[in-house]
């Protein structure tokens, strides 16, 4: 197996009290794993695998272990995505209210499929599954807001100011 | 009908309903200074004669669960508040947290004494970033009022309350799953034996509950387990928060006696179906239960036993309205495909046959399917989670509920709709 | 103890077996894949499923206890358990996991290496449909490298976790892990943490199908072409208990044998591979006699009378070298044969390893030192000064078979012989430095006993044939002692040396190979006198 050529990503968490603070509150180190996960990628936008292997160290496993458990969860990224993810809810409340149309309507606006980019890198669509506000269909999460209830018109608005 | 007065919901709209300063005024946390002054046996037996059932999906006895910690275990005992809600349908845990989360706390709080536990954790689905905010603020004020911490309330009770956040995953709302996760590992869950209540968390006694069934424990502890047993049915008591969503006109979070009609529900409280449009279908109980017809719906009361009858299940309690409009087809594909994103992919029944599924299903919609898909759908669910009848014993095939949980559904569409099934298969392939 | 009925048979267990085991111990065939004795058991694959009767679900039986219940509650008033194997609902249920298993399976039998030997393969023969209802695209990737030895086949892998749990629970390495959730799971590693750990051989041994597979033996033949020999590994002085698989004269590859006293199930990869060594060397398979700078080869009956020439007249100013690599009996026998001082070369020592599981890599790289020691130990404190001391002159040295450089003390003990005698299967150094090279036998054509590290006999057996003009090294020295003395004991076979052995170690004395068996005997600690 040829060792990778491109120079190993390093990375260090920037608030090693909240780390410190993280560790505090588990029995064992393993379990802060997940937080040290979002910890970090609020840092970097995306889990490198200088994320891995920084918090493979920390909580003492292996870097494959870290990897393990990145990979199973939707919420982290192993690849860095655009500045705004819009995440529209697919299932089915949100999917008998419309939700397919506000997908389409940012396919339309932004000229990318759901999983993509744009090119300048502002926004990424995704299409997710239920985001536990099906009263509220149909439900579109910009980072970290849900954004509720929303017609294709508000929804443009509502994306034209992160523009 | 009578209005029924809100238990768990009777001050979200009121203002700042989410502080301590509020929550102490309409009574907070006089439970738990009951509590701190019992032996914990006493809670668990209190709540064990409330019939209080988990109001998470599964329903099983909150007080014969607590009972299950050892007693002569010298491990520490760990209470896990699980608020990842995921279940298709459902959203009421989120208004919980959002507007009455010290009510959850103080229920948190007394579990985990019930029990004997000392550090407890919430785990929090990852997407709810406001809902984790406001329990940040939540549980700083409990510490800074000493409502948690050392000697709680004066009492020689200590109790520290961590937030988790989860990271986008269904399968880790199971209560081995969620273990799972919060051990720092993949949402897995585990073989049973053994339960979490002896080998959970870190190889310790640990406790699962629900967001809502936290909620309720206050009121029981305030009001008496017989006030609790009297609203609704005996076998499955207490106020329940009904979410309905789909195509009605009023969706939202009801706060209703358990045993509701369902149509009850439907039409007085969310206001009916929009347009005018007729019923079709619905999810009684999530997107884990088989769905009703609208014959079936008129007929079936919000309670355990009503919708065992009726081969559904009251599940989580999120029932969500298909109308005339709604294509049968569709609504299963998109069910199945949720499950089959979720999937944990660690059995092989839930890992092949979910994927199977949405295959079938794609290829169904997209004008491919032939006659035969019908059978054959019926008998892949039967092989992922088995039937609803108990004495056939041809459930197990999966290591948790999730099997269950995928085909109950997509089977009840195959069956009750097998018309528009049959719809989309090409005439030319429709044999004589 | 619990009474277990499985079908029509009785069986007393062991509170808190399973049923699983219990069934494998007794003969009866559970099917399963992600269950292994030796890993932690998650019940995954979920191909086990039984019927069990008071319980409503069906269980897989890899994680069912048979524990004592209460007489009011035992079956037929006599049963801690019942299961059935054979009902309509776990027949039915078998073949139903079988199908969803091959939904994505590739129809690679004609090509796979795992073919003859594949519990997909069988357990479908048995227990699934002949047929297949899936009508939709499969699941495609490709394959990829886990390590430089093994190569994963994607679309054969049935996800039953037993690499991933191995390498976190036996080697400790963690090196694989199941990528991403669902349909889309898979098993990977990390680019700059590949699968190279010296026990990751074992992962294409426990991969029930076609899915790990090992780099060296991937596409060279078929289980059905060879012969399976078991034997014990030479590679080092834990002596893991293998098997041999071979056809004709070369050796296609190496597996683990289970041993609980030895190597539990697993081997490592310097053992696994090791055997590769013997492909390329210059082997010695004719006795020869040195003229001036070279090497002419000779009759044996030539190189023998030579032989004992020169040892009797040097009466007893000879010196014997045994051999760490050479098995009980060769030693044995140059014991018998020398009757002056016995020494050895310089230990190849190298790294002890232990992994979590237990399983242990020794640093003295040779199968037996400790038969050696037994059966013929030095028996002077400093070999070189005792040569000088004694003036000795002639030696008749058991060649490793290592080829390595010779420091300045064999050196000088070398260039003091008049008669060097050494008995070896290939050209080394050292033979190089003979007057006299008898060819013995390569390690994999070796039969004998040898005794590891913990005091443990085991039979070695052959698994090649012998090459040339080669003879049984036991063999070589008799001839020679026969010829030295024309009332020499004759032995006709290895298990007349065995049996002489015998009375003459008393440690020893229990040893026969009926008695080695399969898994060889313990001496206890006994030593020699």
């Amino acid at each position: 197996m040829n060792s990778s050529v491109k120079s190993k990503q390093r990375f260090t968490f920037a608030d090693p009290e909240r780390v410190e603070q993280i560790f505090s509150q588990y029995p064992d180190k393993k379990s802060a794993t997940l937080p040290l996960l979002h910890l970090a990628q609020s840092q970097e936008g995306y889990i490198s695998s200088g994320v891995i292997d920084t918090i493979a160290d920390l909580v003492d496993c292996h870097p494959a272990i870290v990897m393990d458990c990145v990979s199973f969860y939707t919420m982290l990224y192993t690849k860095p995505q655009g500045r705004h993810i819009i995440q529209v809810c697919q299932t089915l409340s949100c999917s008998l209210n419309g939700a397919d149309s506000l997908v389409d309507h940012v396919s339309d606006k932004y000229k990318i499929e759901p999983g993509e980019t744009t090119a300048d890198g502002q926004f990424t669509l995704m299409k997710v599954e239920c985001l536990g506000s099906c009263g509220t269909a149909p439900v579109v999460q910009i980072n970290k807001e849900y954004h509720e209830g929303l017609s294709t018109e508000n929804f443009d608005k509502l994306l034209e100011s992160f523009e | 009908m009578n209005t029924f007065k809100p238990v768990l919901t009777e001050h979200i709209n009121q203002k700042d309903c989410h502080t301590l300063q509020f929550y102490k005024s309409v009574g907070g946390y006089i439970g738990l200074e009951k509590v701190l002054k019992m032996n914990p046996e006493n809670v668990t037996q209190e709540v064990k004669d409330s019939n209080l059932r988990g109001r998470g999906g599964a329903g099983f006895s909150t007080g014969v669960k607590w009972g299950f910690i050892p007693k002569d275990s010298s491990k520490p005992k760990y209470l896990i508040n699980n608020a990842d809600e995921s279940e298709p349908g459902t959203f009421k845990d989120r208004l919980l947290m959002n507007k009455a989360p010290h009510q959850m706390l103080e229920g948190m709080i007394i579990a985990a004494y019930a029990i004997g536990c000392h550090t407890s954790f919430i785990y929090i689905r990852g997407e709810f970033y406001k809902e984790y905010k406001i329990l940040e603020k939540t549980i700083a004020e409990a510490y800074e009022n000493n409502i948690l911490g050392q000697n709680i309330l004066g009492s020689n009770y200590n109790l520290d309350v961590v937030i988790h956040r989860g990271a986008g995953a269904y399968i880790c709302g199971e209560e081995t799953g969620l273990i799972e996760s919060l051990e720092g590992k993949r949402g897995w869950p585990r073989i049973k034996p053994p339960f979490p209540a002896i080998e959970g968390y870190l190889q310790s006694p640990t406790i699962v509950n629900n967001v809502e069934t936290l909620s309720c424990i206050p009121h029981i502890i305030n009001r008496g387990s017989n006030w609790f047993k009297s609203i609704g049915p005996e076998k499955g008591p207490g106020p329940r928060l009904f979410c309905i969503s789909g195509c009605v006109n009023n969706p939202g979070v009801y706060e209703e006696p358990m045993g509701i009609p369902l149509k009850d529900l439907i039409y007085e409280k969310a206001g009916g179906i929009p347009d005018g449009k007729q019923l079709k279908a619905v999810f009684p109980g999530g997107s884990s239960s088989a769905i009703l017809t609208a014959d079936e719906a008129f007929d079936v009361k919000m309670d355990y036993e009503d919708l065992v009858e009726k081969k559904s299940m009251l599940g989580s309690a999120g029932v969500i309205v298909m109308d005339e409009t709604v294509d049968m087809v569709q609504a299963c594909l998109n069910i199945a495909r949720f499950y089959a994103h979720e999937s944990c992919g660690q059995c092989t029944p839930c890992r092949e046959g979910t994927a199977w599924l949405v295959k079938m299903l794609t290829r169904i919609v997209n004008g491919n399917g032939t006659p035969n898909d019908i059978d054959m759908l019926l008998d892949i669910t039967d092989n992922i989670g088995g039937l609803i009848d108990f004495s056939q014993g041809s459930f197990g095939k999966t290591i948790c509920p999730f099997g269950e949980a995928v085909s109950w559904p997509v089977r009840s569409f195959v069956e009750k709709f097998k018309d528009e099934f049959l719809e989309y298969v090409p005439k030319e392939k429709v044999f004589a | 103890m619990p009474l277990l009925k499985i079908d029509d048979k009785e069986i007393q267990v062991k509170s808190g077996a399973t049923v699983l085991e219990t069934a494998e111990e007794n003969g009866i065939e559970i099917p399963h894949y992600c269950y292994h004795p030796a890993l932690e058991t998650v019940g995954s694959c979920r191909m086990c499923l039984v019927q069990v009767e008071g319980m409503p679900k069906l269980q897989v039986s890899c994680n069912t206890f048979v524990g004592d219940v209460h007489p009011d509650r035992k079956v037929d008033g006599k049963y801690d358990m019942v299961v059935h194997t054979q009902t309509d609902l776990v027949v039915q249920e078998r073949k139903n996991i079988l199908e969803f298993l091959l939904l994505n399976h590739p129809l690679d039998c004609p090509v796979c290496d795992q073919a003859g030997e594949c519990y997909l393969q069988d357990y479908s023969f048995k227990f699934g449909n002949a047929h297949s209802r899936f009508m939709e695209n499969k699941r495609v990737r490709s394959n990829e490298y886990l390590g430089s030895q093994i190569v994963i086949n994607h679309n054969r892998c049935i996800l039953c976790s037993r690499c991933v749990r191995f390498t976190q629970e036996i080697s400790g390495t963690s090196e694989l892990y199941v990528e991403a959730r669902g349909y889309n799971s898979k098993v990977a590693a990390l680019e700059e943490k590949p699968l190279d750990n010296l026990l990751a051989g074992n992962v294409a041994d426990i991969c029930p199908v076609g899915a790990l597979l090992s780099t060296d033996y991937i596409h060279k033949n078929r289980i059905w072409n060879l012969k399976k020999q078991p034997s014990v590994c030479q590679d080092c002085s834990v002596g893991c208990n293998i098997d041999v698989f071979s056809q004709k004269n070369q050796i296609f590859r190496l597996s683990p044998r289970e041993n609980h006293d030895v190597n539990g199930y697993f081997m490592c990869d310097i053992g696994r591979y090791g055997f590769h060594r013997f492909e390329e060397i210059e082997r010695v398979t004719k006795p020869m006699i040195r003229k001036g700078d070279s090497f002419v080869s000779i009759e044996w009956e030539k190189a023998i009378l030579d032989t004992a020439k020169a040892l009797k007249s040097a009466k007893a100013e000879v010196s014997g070298v045994t051999s760490p690599f050479h098995t009980n009996e060769t030693n044995f026998m140059l014991g018998l044969m020398v009757d002056g001082i016995i020494g050895n070369l310089s230990q190849i020592n190298d790294e002890e390893i232990t992994y979590p599981s237990g399983f242990r890599i020794s640093n003295d790289r040779s199968p037996n030192r400790n038969g050696m020691n037994d059966v013929c130990p030095v028996n002077v404190e400093d070999f070189i000064s005792e040569i000088d001391k004694q003036n000795i002159r002639t030696i008749y040295i058991l060649d490793d078979g290592v080829d390595r450089d010779f420091d300045e003390v064999w050196k000088s003990i070398l260039s003091k012989m008049d008669f060097v005698i050494v008995q070896t299967y290939r050209m080394t150094m050292l033979a190089q430095s003979a007057n006299i090279i008898l060819p013995g036998l390569a390690p994999f054509e070796r039969e004998g006993t040898i005794t590891n590290d913990r005091g443990r006999v085991q039979w070695l057996r052959p698994s090649l044939p012998i090459n040339g003009e080669s003879r049984a090294d036991w063999e070589i020295l008799m001839m020679v002692m026969k010829t030295m003395d024309k009332k020499a004991q004759v032995f006709t076979d290895l298990s007349q040396v065995i049996m002489e052995m015998c009375e003459k170690i008393p440690a020893y004395k229990d040893v026969s190979f009926f008695k080695l068996g399969e898994k060889g005997l313990s001496l206890n600690g006994a030593t020699p006198e």
